[in-house]
């Protein structure tokens, strides 16, 4: 069997603790995917019902008509990617070869003492193929990891995609992981100590003399940085120590060339080699090695790599849903899924319709990807640690989506944003933050121009066309912009009915009266139809106004809010 | 003739027929669309910050014009909007350099000479009446359709001049073209209710409602749209009544009488 640290007792134990830490994690993760509610509807489904809906319903579908959705899912969207696939050829080169390199790597290498040695006659990690083929596949995940690195800084819209704290972790640990592990391994090439530790344990002992025929041929062949070892060996003693090779090492060892990347390495280090030794270096590189990765087992339901389980499970459940809806309590589940899958890549930021308007407002909170943490936010605990300036810039984040669906389209794990959309709306509204036009309407004019504070008119001018007198001067009251106005034909009852007709907001703004007129529900029941504008007698720019009054009034009553604040 | 091709945020995702059937007549028409990586136009946040509206606008137009390419939308609203940016930025110098400097962080220039049209006056004027008649080899004959105008193409007239606000032919114009009876209905030139709906959903649905009736009062057997907002408006304020007067896209309903199936229209759904 392979030799392995784990069945020393520390990291043994470690090794066990990382585990269940990890495990416990995950099933603390697994809940809140049956627990966290985003939207209305989700308050009408209990933990049970969404319980009996993901196992139930995901056990059931299985032998139901979802299957071959399901199973396409698995292979086509979990498997090959072919979402991020047709969305970014460079992002899915580095996700797949990270994917691939670090699966080959944890089953064939950490795992090795339960796989590979049990699968291979003869495994050892010194001897060929192994040894190169742990370079070629640690390559890979380095590589993989620059690509995804280049592409996701291409597609940034601007500023940075969404980013959570534990993020920067699980980079971190990313990087140890694989640095430590070539460090590791061209440390233990180049290393006399390393050297001895073997004669010594083969019986050869650790004389330098007697062994230095064997030393020149390690010297010369294997890369070992032997620093008393000058000129040219004498061909006897060479010649003794190829025939000790042959007899002691070469049945586990192959030349370390193979290791393509750990050997220059190891070269490059040569003349550290001994500090490093004296210092226990591959000693102390082991330990970071492995204990990284045990505390990458440890956080990973906490960081980014949660997505490793979290995004099989969202693709194979939008496989299910695309072949006949799913009920309430699998929507609500697989919307609460959605944070936990996104792993901000960023890709629908980049495609956002609003962006350039995000960009223009400087609100990055109108980018998807932002949107997504603000609906879990908004939805769970953290909710209630929301400032109000950032609960306002969420809201705009949430209210000028345009509803296109592109981020939808382009997700490469498939999430239906356009839902968590309007479920997050739902959630905002019902913490005091709904669309501008509710909030505004939910007291009458004088109750602003009240909250507003100022003496009656006392308000900077609401834009550009309000400001200048001559847009009203004209005005003679002729009321036709209120005959020709659909809204107020239309507006019968007291529930609906528009408190100031067109004309009057005019005369409020002839009168310099622009406090009243920003609270007024006309200004937000106005269908912008542009039939008083266009029916104007005296060419006034009535519609225009409008518009112009409800920008003035978001900006201007905003602030003055009585504010329900979030429960 | 060559547009970009601007079809806004509703079309992709929730009309995704109109785009269909724009191409396929337009295409056999002679029209070739080109797609460019348009954004929001800016109409949905034109009520809330007028000057980020007028830059998405203007960005887009940029991207046509950096392509050499007018712009052709089947949506009045993005076509009203786009125009009225234009207008904007006309008449605010302040406005304009503004814009200019934002769209220059991008590498864009302010465009200043692209032209913005909306799907029906290409057909009525770019492609011509004569030629839309020409092309039609299964005429409609017998139907009567109620041609639905949309508000933001039409009005405000000085900034959109897409035809006579007060006596438009030109929708009318281009039913009968396709050998159909475009069925005289007081209530043509109002609003679908589409941009009350969040405010005021009750009343909103109260104007298309009374739209939808007056339609039928007339004789219509087909209501004709030609923006995506409207269709939308008509179709959820009609979901599952039995009476509910047929919708078309006006494009769908050229293309029959082109001869092309109903499945190329995107009409068999």
């Amino acid at each position: 069997m392979a030799d392995t640290v784990f069945h020393e007792g520390f990291f043994r134990i470690a090794l066990w603790v990382s585990l269940a830490l990890g495990g416990l994690g995950l099933l603390w993760r697994l809940v809140t995917w049956l627990t966290v509610r985003i939207g209305s509807d989700a308050r009408e489904v209990s933990f049970g019902q969404r319980l009996w809906a993901a196992i139930g319903g995901g056990v059931g579908a299985l032998f139901s008509r979802r299957l071959p959705g399901m199973m396409g899912a698995f292979f086509l969207d979990v498997l090959f990617q072919r979402r991020l696939f047709a969305t970014s050829k460079l992002r899915w080169a580095g996700h797949l070869m990270i994917l691939v390199g670090f699966t080959v790597l944890l089953v064939m290498h950490a795992l090795a003492a339960w796989l590979s040695g049990k699968l291979f006659d003869n495994y050892y990690a010194t001897l060929n193929p192994f040894l190169l083929l742990r370079n070629v596949f640690g390559a890979m995940a380095v590589i993989g990891v620059v690509l995804l690195a280049l592409g996701r800084r291409r597609d940034w819209a601007f500023g940075r995609p969404a980013r959570r704290p534990a993020d920067g972790i699980f980079a971190a640990l990313l990087a140890v992981v694989l640095v430590s592990g070539f460090l590791l391994e061209a440390q233990k090439i180049a290393s006399p100590k390393a050297f001895y530790r073997m004669t010594d344990e083969f019986g050869l002992g650790t004389d330098a003399e007697e062994l230095a025929g064997l030393r020149w041929v390690w010297k010369q062949d294997y890369g070992v940085a032997f620093t008393d070892l000058h000129g040219e060996p004498d061909a006897d003693v060479l010649a003794e120590g190829r025939e000790l090779n042959s007899q002691a090492c070469v049945d586990c060892h192959a030349r370390p060339q193979s290791a393509f990347v750990s050997y220059p390495m190891a070269r490059a280090m040569a003349p550290v080699t001994a500090t490093l030794d004296a210092a226990n270096a591959d000693r102390a590189l082991l330990w970071l090695h492995v204990l990284a990765c045990l505390l990458g087992i440890v956080v990973l339901p906490f960081t980014r790599f949660f997505h490793a389980v979290a995004d099989p499970v969202s693709l194979v459940a939008r496989g299910a849903a695309a072949s006949g809806p799913l009920s309430l309590a699998g929507r609500v589940s697989r919307r609460a899924l959605a944070a936990d899958a996104c792993i901000r890549c960023g890709l629908c930021d980049a495609r956002c319709s609003v962006a350039p308007i995000a960009r223009w407002l400087d609100n990055p909170e109108l980018l998807p990807s932002r949107k997504v943490q603000a609906t879990r936010r908004v939805a769970g605990r953290a909710w209630t640690r929301v400032g109000d300036g950032d609960a306002d810039r969420l809201a705009q984040g949430a209210h000028l989506c345009t509803d296109c669906g592109r981020c939808t389209l382009r997700c490469p794990v498939g999430l239906d944003l356009a839902d968590l959309w309007d479920a997050g709306r739902d959630d905002l509204a019902a913490r005091g933050l709904p669309a501008p036009a509710t909030w505004i309407q939910e007291q009458p004019a004088i109750a602003w121009a009240e909250a507003l504070g100022t003496e009656l008119g006392r308000v900077p001018p609401a834009g550009p066309l309000s400001a200048d007198r001559r847009t009203f001067s004209a005005c003679v009251q002729c009321q036709t912009c209120t005959n020709v106005c659909p809204v107020v034909a239309h507006g019968g009852t007291d529930a609906d009915r528009v408190d100031l007709t067109p004309q009057k907001v005019m005369n409020l703004l002839r009168l310099g009266m622009v406090d009243l007129a920003l609270g007024s529900r006309m200004v937000w029941d106005c269908a912008t139809c542009y039939q008083c504008q266009e029916n104007c007698p005296e060419g006034i720019r009535v519609t225009d106004v409008m518009l112009e009054l409800r920008g003035a009034a978001w900006r201007q009553l905003g602030p003055v809010r009585d504010r329900r604040r979030p429960e | 003739m060559n547009y970009a091709l601007f079809l806004g945020c509703k079309i992709p995702s929730k009309v995704p027929a109109y785009e269909v059937s724009t191409r396929a007549v337009l295409g056999r028409l002679g029209v070739v669309l080109h797609d460019l990586p348009f954004d929001c136009c800016g109409y949905p946040v034109r009520s809330l910050d007028r000057d980020a509206s007028v830059v998405a606008a203007a960005r887009n137009m940029a991207l046509a014009a950096r392509a050499g390419l007018d712009v052709l939308t089947p949506c009045k609203c993005c076509f009203g909007n786009l125009r009225h940016a234009q207008r904007l930025l006309d008449e605010d110098a302040n406005l304009r350099e503004r814009v200019a400097a934002a769209l220059k962080a991008e590498g864009l220039d302010l465009p200043t000479s692209v032209r913005v049209e909306h799907l029906l006056p290409v057909l009525a004027r770019g492609v011509g009446l004569e030629a839309v008649e020409a092309a039609v080899v299964a005429p409609r004959a017998g139907l009567r359709v109620a041609a639905h105008y949309g508000c933001h193409a039409l009005r405000p007239s000085a900034v959109t001049r897409f035809d006579n606000p007060m006596a438009p032919t030109l929708f009318e114009n281009l039913v009968r073209a396709t050998g159909a009876q475009a069925v005289e209905w007081p209530r043509r030139l109002e609003c679908c209710g589409e941009p009350l709906h969040e405010a005021n959903p009750t009343l909103s649905d109260r104007i298309a409602q009374g739209k939808v009736a007056d339609a039928r009062e007339a004789g219509a057997q087909v209501l004709v749209t030609a923006c995506p907002y409207c269709h939308m408006r008509f179709l959820s304020i009609q979901a599952g009544r039995p009476d509910a007067l047929p919708m078309m896209l006006y494009p769908q309903l050229l293309g029959l009488a082109m001869g092309m199936t109903p499945r190329s229209l995107g009409l068999d759904a």
